[in-house]
């Protein structure tokens, strides 16, 4: 089996029970007394529209992940489709939607627990805790570290958990039915609750019983034929899901009049007694539906700590939060950090919260996120992006995304103000994230700014304006580049230009002047013209040179002590996004220093780096080599804006062990990073000689840099492909910046 | 000799902090027989469960893992090879990458790590030498000189 296969082993039973473990846990087992209280028996009505809104939205999440199988599911369509502000929203609406609705499952759970078990009411730190808020602390915090350690049991778990909740609530429906009164139900619109009115604002009530099965889209990636298993599995559960809740809406308020039902604290476990006492076993009964209760709130808020930390990655992966969010652990390979932020949170929601407004609360974020899912939807059909090949597609659009949209922003008018006050405050927060973080370090414009870019003479003048206006930092995108020898200064302001250009940005040049310990910099400072003249005229060419393009350019003398350090330094002060630098025989006087110094330096870029070996610039003819992984994307990216600027065209080569295997790593990859048209060549020999063969036929070849420390290991001529020194044509290295840690990028 | 211990040795890697200790511990025996080497990390799959991280997230962390390895080949002039496998059963991964890349050794440097933490995490070096069917060399970490 070809690791492809071994890495996707999601069938379509175990996506499945992600969705409706998920889902079966609250509705049935948390919510039927405030439901009935809410409704009467009419709430059946109000589980069915719910699921009726939630089937718009699975048919829509359904095209989206078969045409995206990426981790982050929700949060990535919205992202990619309406660009980094409204991925923002959506990457926070889901994330704290999530941490809402796992601490009202705990909650539940702690509910079923403080049934049973004598768990004593506590006052801790000032704050007063019910027996429910101390069980569900002790669930939550188990929940939590079960998956901090990550023991994958609890996955396959899943699997017989919720066969086992299907069976025991079959069993509890038939047996309750017997006992069912039709008189019961009625009236079945009862005039106390607002009759028919009340339908709506119960649907508002109940959603949260629907969260699930978005949350089968995140863990897309690892579902086997997910053109087939994921539309099944996220449409089959809310079918299933739906059609279970109003039968078992009906044959409790059957049982037991909703106003009773309402009032009762425990109505499942009224009604099991009631129900399997035909059978003489009620005790059994009441047991068997504790067990089932607790099972279906720890498997929901298990599955929810699980997704979060899938849209933690996905929204560090598009640089909306800080990657180290996502580091994985030694140890236990879990996404530790994530786990435990999201746990803090799920932890902070029990201490402070009440059930209803935190389900409702959960519930409107992630209405939010729904009708968002359902823009990007027609975002990526009317934009058509090449790369955008779903197998399943919605039927009858654009009348399912709009219904779906507009289903899933009108239900939160029926929510009660306070809780969409406080979702208010979580989109706006995601907003204003967005503007005071992100968007300086958010990648990819999406695919709806594009489409405005690209049909700006066509599209009204505000739309246009509207857009650029909350792109990811335009003027902010910074390309220093720091210039020694003037032989490659003009070849090195174009290329930075053309990247400045793409990203609509501005390129900072700098002339590193080093000047001798002895003289104090100060000294220096006050006579430029007398340490280095020919600085003044190096940076006047520069600026000559920008214009030509049209760039926005600034330039700096930089005196120091030191040089190559100095330009990181510079990188640092500049707020660079990128460097641009020469490489080669005389730039920057490299070679032959201590090494450490180097190691230290280069170990923390703090951004992306193209070293370019000057030999003409001509990216007519572009050899691209890729073995994938980060370094590669930016060299893609580059190929790509030369490629665009210049009309040249671009050669793929990827070294394999086996060809077609390489060659559909290839195509995919090119296809993801809009490098779909070039040429594409497989190598399964010797890679290195393959290169230069191919380079002797090319005008410039761009490489990722593929390991850490490729800096250093040019200055120690370690590096790793000799190749780089042996082709005649220009050559580009792409190193992606590493890691900066949140209070950098805040601070600096 | 022909076949020297080291002469190919299949490295299991788990973590960027477990590379470096193995990386300074492996490459300047291996480098001494002028062998060389070939590292594996292993992706444990739940198997038909949802994982605790997800796919592209370990993809991305075994760059991390496999840059260490080759900073420390680079340094020691190893040639080097990287290995990435899905498996559900660790052990046998890495006994199967052996066998399929017909390596000399397995060679790893013991985590450490308190009993319980074994317990939690598995017990992959006890097993190892349990289920081996070649040598399986055990360095000690090596410590700053």
């Amino acid at each position: 089996m070809s690791d492809e296969e071994l890495a996707k082993d999601l069938g379509p039973l175990a996506a499945l029970t992600i969705g409706v473990g998920t889902m079966i846990g609250a509705g049935i087992f948390v919510l039927p007394g405030p439901a009935a209280a809410a409704a009467g028996p009419a709430v059946a009505l109000s589980f069915v529209v719910g699921g009726v809104i939630s089937l718009f939205t699975a048919l829509s999440a359904s095209e989206l992940g078969t045409a995206m199988p990426k981790a982050g599911g929700s949060y990535y369509y919205v992202n990619h489709a309406l660009g980094p502000l409204f991925g923002s929203i959506a990457g926070w609406g889901n994330w704290m939607g999530l941490a809402f609705a796992s601490a009202f499952y705990t909650l539940g759970f702690g509910e079923y627990l403080a049934s049973f078990a004598p768990i004593p009411a506590l006052t801790v730190a000032g704050v007063g805790l019910s027996s429910f808020q101390v069980g569900a602390l002790a669930a939550g915090v188990t929940f939590i570290a079960v998956n901090y350690v990550g023991a994958k049991e609890t996955g396959r778990l899943q699997n017989v958990i919720v066969i086992l909740l299907v069976a025991i609530l079959t069993v509890f429906a038939a047996l309750g039915a017997l006992q069912a009164d039709l008189s019961t139900l009625r009236p079945f619109f009862p005039p106390e609750t607002g009759g028919v009115g009340a339908v709506m604002p119960a649907t508002g009530l109940v959603f949260v019983s629907f969260l699930g099965f978005a949350k089968i889209t995140t863990v897309a990636e690892e579902l086997k034929n997910p053109g087939r298993n994921l539309p099944l599995a996220v449409i089959g559960s809310v079918v299933i899901v739906t059609v279970m809740y109003a039968i078992l809406m009906m044959v409790l308020m059957g049982v037991v009049d909703w106003a009773t039902l309402g009032a009762s604290k425990t109505p499942v476990l009224d009604v099991a007694d009631i129900a399997f006492s035909t059978l003489g076993v009620g005790a059994v009964g009441v047991g068997l539906l504790t067990f089932a209760g607790l099972l279906a709130t720890a498997s929901s808020a298990n599955a929810s700590i699980l997704a979060s930390s899938r849209i933690n990655f996905a929204m560090g992966r598009d640089r909306l939060v800080t990657p180290a969010l996502n580091a994985i652990h030694p140890r236990f390979a879990t996404p530790y950090r994530s786990i435990a932020v999201t746990g803090a949170l799920i932890v902070a929601f029990i201490l402070f919260g009440e059930v209803k407004t935190l389900a409702k609360a959960g519930s409107v974020l992630h209405l939010v996120v729904y009708g968002l899912l359902n823009l990007a939807l027609i975002v990526m059909r009317e934009a058509d992006p090449p790369e955008y090949d779903p197998e399943f597609t919605v039927p009858l659009y654009p009348v399912v995304p709009v219904i779906g949209a507009v289903s899933s922003f009108g239900l939160i008018a029926f929510m009660a103000p306070l809780e969409i006050a406080l979702s208010l405050l979580f989109v706006c927060g995601g907003a204003v994230w967005y503007f005071a973080y992100a968007r300086r370090t958010a990648t990819e414009p999406g695919i709806l700014a594009d489409y405005i870019h690209s049909r700006r003479e066509e599209l009204p003048g505000p739309a246009v304006s509207a857009a650029s206006s909350v792109a990811p930092t335009d003027e902010e995108y910074r390309v220093l580049v720091p210039l020694a020898n003037p032989e490659h200064e003009t070849e090195l302001i174009s290329l930075a230009s053309d990247v400045a250009a793409a990203r609509g940005g501005r390129v900072v040049a700098v002339h590193v002047v080093q000047v001798p310990d002895q003289t104090a910099l100060e000294f220096g400072a006050e006579h430029v013209e007398q340490v280095e003249p020919e600085s003044e005229t190096l940076l006047e060419s520069a600026r000559e040179d920008a214009a030509t393009r049209d760039v926005p350019i600034e330039t700096h003398t930089i005196l120091s002590h030191r040089s190559f350090e100095e330009i990181f330094d510079a990188a640092r002060t500049h707020d660079a996004d990128m460097v641009v630098m020469g490489w080669g025989e005389d730039a920057h006087g490299a070679p032959g220093r201590a090494e450490s110094a180097y190691d230290e330096l280069t170990q923390s870029l703090p951004c992306d780096v193209l070293l370019f070996r000057d030999r003409g610039l001509d990216p007519s003819r572009i050899l691209l080599p890729t073995a994938g992984g980060p370094d590669s994307d930016l060299s893609a990216a580059i190929a790509r804006i030369l490629r665009d600027r210049s009309g040249g065209a671009v050669t793929l080569l990827h070294g394999a062990d086996d060809e077609a295997a390489g060659r559909a790593f290839l195509s995919e990859w090119a296809e993801e990073r809009g490098l779909g048209d070039a040429a594409q060549s497989v190598v399964t020999g010797d890679v290195e000689a393959a290169i230069e063969d191919a380079a002797a036929d090319h005008t410039l070849l761009v490489m990722g840099a593929s390991e850490e420390g490729l800096l250093r290991r040019l200055v120690t001529g370690t590096l790793p492909l000799d190749v780089v020194g042996d082709v005649d044509c220009s050559v580009i290295l792409a190193e992606r910046s590493h890691d900066r840690s949140l209070w950098e990028r805040l601070v600096g | 000799m022909t076949d020297p211990l080291l002469g190919h040795a299949l490295v299991p890697v788990a973590s960027p902090e477990d590379a470096e200790a193995t990386g300074r511990a492996v490459f300047p025996r291996v480098a001494a027989v002028d062998g060389r080497v070939t590292a594996l990390h292993v992706i444990e799959k739940a198997g038909g469960a949802p994982d605790k991280a997800g796919v592209e997230q370990r993809e991305e962390y075994a760059e991390e893992v496999f840059d260490v390895v080759r900073t420390h080949a680079a340094d020691a002039d190893v040639p080097v090879e990287t290995k990435l496998v899905f498996a559900t059963d660790v052990t046998e991964a890495i006994l199967d990458a052996a066998r399929a890349t017909e390596a000399s050794a397995v060679v790893f440097t013991p985590r450490a790590g308190s009993r319980w933490l074994s317990l939690l995490s598995g017990d992959t070096s006890s097993e190892l030498v349990k289920r081996a069917d070649r040598p399986v060399v055990a360095l000690p970490e090596e410590t700053d000189e």
